[in-house]
């Protein structure tokens, strides 16, 4: 019965607006991209010219690669732990009963909603020296700190910042995990003695583990993606002490007009998304198994 | 005994709730800095705590940025670029998601693997080439490098084709046997089925691409044509001209349709978000 192409349009029409936009900004850009990170390509030169693996025998030497990856690597394990067991206690605390619950819950998701962008400049303005942060701790006896242009508090800085944001939104998703979780499987646990935190980590975890899972995941691929905040805030200083893998690369391809070599950077921040994407699969994975 | 137990529990209990909304006025705070510090005309941003109580009220910063300069040509940027590429999810999604959940043909089963895998790569890989392809076409500056690439997002069909296949068929096939035609079956049969489901993409579509801003900020390079996010990370850039009242003053007002939107659907934003967990 449900043949292509009966009568009327076929199934291609229905498919087609897809077809153009995956073709055009999805699969090309992908093979492209590849191939370009083979090769030397500077616009205003001229068209690409093939020259091999040298793109990524220049980045195996690049110093300042490997500090953007590492710059990243700090992001990304000191913001997840802090936003994923965060987002959980949150959860967990939304999920009681509360006087006005709902007005709770929309406060604390508020910040998720807000543009990245503007997030970063009203803490752009917190952290500045003359900036609320100092003003707060002035009131309190503390000293203030520039605290986005020294080398060793910027990153820090943009990292609680990336907490504060992120939060509602892991929340959020916990909360609905949280809801699909059964009561009579809590009120069996209290009948056995169960006590609060006994009851969460021999129930709730385990539930949780495909909602862990993805959070995760979503959470490590956005944030080995870091680049407003580090655009807004500080663009990859002082001294490169907050250059980002994509800020790197951005900034070798849109200052520097090398799209090779930034096509190469770009792989290679994706082969390492991907490897840490799947680390975390076989690890909760096995962890269910167990 | 028992009621000492109860009295901890109760302290436990507030002991929570204090925590929460200690944790609420944190969450808060930034926000209501950015109002204060929008509404005061002068020495608005640096006045410490006294930004948060802006006394006497100014709108001079609205004003001011509403009369002159390119923040209204940057509401009328961002807001095109949202509508079309809002109207343009909600149609094109339901039409592919319909194809992939009811229609059989040549190559779907490829064809699914690779929308799903374009969710997995990531913008720093595409966005050379595609800003290549812009310039090489002349659509850099243009609504069309703005609006293209976000026309057909990948995460829409796939909620739409888990939407529509639950949805049972027998309207379908009954007005293919009274021999309506497919576009038909289509939009009236299955297209008014799916609203809840357009609901969540459409208002999803709308809060993704307002805050888009990694390509938006590659494809443009005149000032009439930055969206609004762009056009004010770049007005930060001038380090220290910086007007933060002005400045917060347009991150108020471009907050303000997110907000809206946020007040109205919040039931389906949440329905949104965790669509893809249950996964």
């Amino acid at each position: 019965m449900r043949g292509p192409g009966r009568h009327g349009p076929s199934t291609f029409v229905f498919l087609l607006p897809w077809l153009f936009t995956f073709g055009i900004f999805a699969l090309w850009p992908l093979l492209d991209s590849l191939w370009v990170s083979f090769t030397h390509y500077n616009p205003i030169q001229g068209p690409p010219r093939f020259t091999g693996l040298e793109n990524y025998a220049r980045l195996l030497k690049d110093p300042v690669f490997w500090t953007s990856l590492k710059i990243t690597l700090i992001f990304v394990v000191g913001t997840i732990p802090l936003t994923t067991v965060g987002a959980l206690l949150v959860a967990l605390g939304l999920n009681r009963h509360l006087p006005m619950k709902a007005l709770f819950r929309a406060g604390w998701f508020m910040p998720t909603i807000v543009s990245m962008v503007v997030v970063s400049l009203v803490f752009k303005n917190f952290y500045s020296p003359f900036g609320f942060l100092n003003a707060i701790l002035k009131l309190v006896g503390l000293p203030g700190h520039a605290w986005l242009q020294d080398p060793n508090t910027a990153l820090g800085a943009v990292m609680v910042m990336d907490v504060w944001a992120a939060l509602g939104y892991y929340a959020v998703i916990f909360l609905a995990g949280l809801q699909a979780i059964p009561a009579e499987l809590y009120e069996a646990a209290a009948l056995d003695g169960g006590s609060g935190w006994r009851k969460h980590w021999h129930i709730t975890l385990p539930l949780l583990n495909s909602t862990t899972l993805f959070i995760l995941v979503i959470n490590t691929i956005r944030s080995f993606q870091v680049f407003i905040e580090i655009f807004v805030m500080t663009r990859g200083g002082p001294l490169n002490s907050t250059l980002t893998t994509v800020y790197y690369l951005y900034d070798r391809a849109f200052n520097s007009f090398e799209l090779g070599y930034a096509s190469a950077l770009a792989w290679a921040l994706f082969a390492v998304t991907l490897g840490a994407s799947l680390l975390y699969v076989r690890v909760l994975r096995h962890r269910e198994a167990a | 005994m028992s009621s000492r137990m109860v009295g901890a529990k109760d302290r436990g209990h507030w002991l929570i709730v204090g925590l929460l909304s200690l944790g609420l006025v944190t969450m808060l705070l930034p926000l209501w800095w950015m109002i204060g510090t929008s509404l005061k005309a002068v020495g608005a941003g640096l006045g410490g705590v006294a930004d948060l109580f802006p006394w006497p009220l100014s709108l001079k910063n609205y004003r001011d940025i509403l009369a002159s300069g390119p923040f209204g040509r940057y509401f009328l940027n961002s807001a095109i670029v949202a509508v079309v590429v809002v109207a343009g999810n909600v149609l094109f999604s339901a039409m592919v998601g319909y194809a992939f959940a009811r229609r059989r043909f040549p190559g779907k089963g490829p064809l699914w693997i690779g929308l799903l895998a374009t969710l997995m790569v990531p913008k720093q890989v595409t966005m050379i080439p595609v800003y290549v392809l812009a310039a090489k076409f002349r659509l850099v500056d243009t609504y069309v490098a703005l609006i293209a690439p976000f026309l057909v997002d990948a995460f829409n069909v796939f909620l739409m084709r888990s939407y529509i296949e639950q949805l049972p068929d027998d309207l379908e096939e009954a007005a293919r046997v009274d021999g309506a035609s497919e576009w038909r079956i289509f939009f009236r049969v299955v297209f008014p089925l799916t609203r809840p489901a357009l609901a969540v993409v459409g208002i999803n579509t709308f809060l993704v691409n307002w805050n888009n801003f990694l390509y938006p900020l590659i494809l443009t390079s005149s000032d009439t044509m930055r969206t609004l996010p762009v056009g004010l990370a770049l007005y930060a850039q001038g380090e220290n001209s910086v007007s933060w009242g002005h400045l917060m003053a347009g991150s108020c007002l471009s907050t303000l349709p997110i907000l809206a939107v946020f007040v109205i659907f919040q039931r389906h934003i949440i329905e949104g978000i965790t669509a893809g967990a249950g996964k």
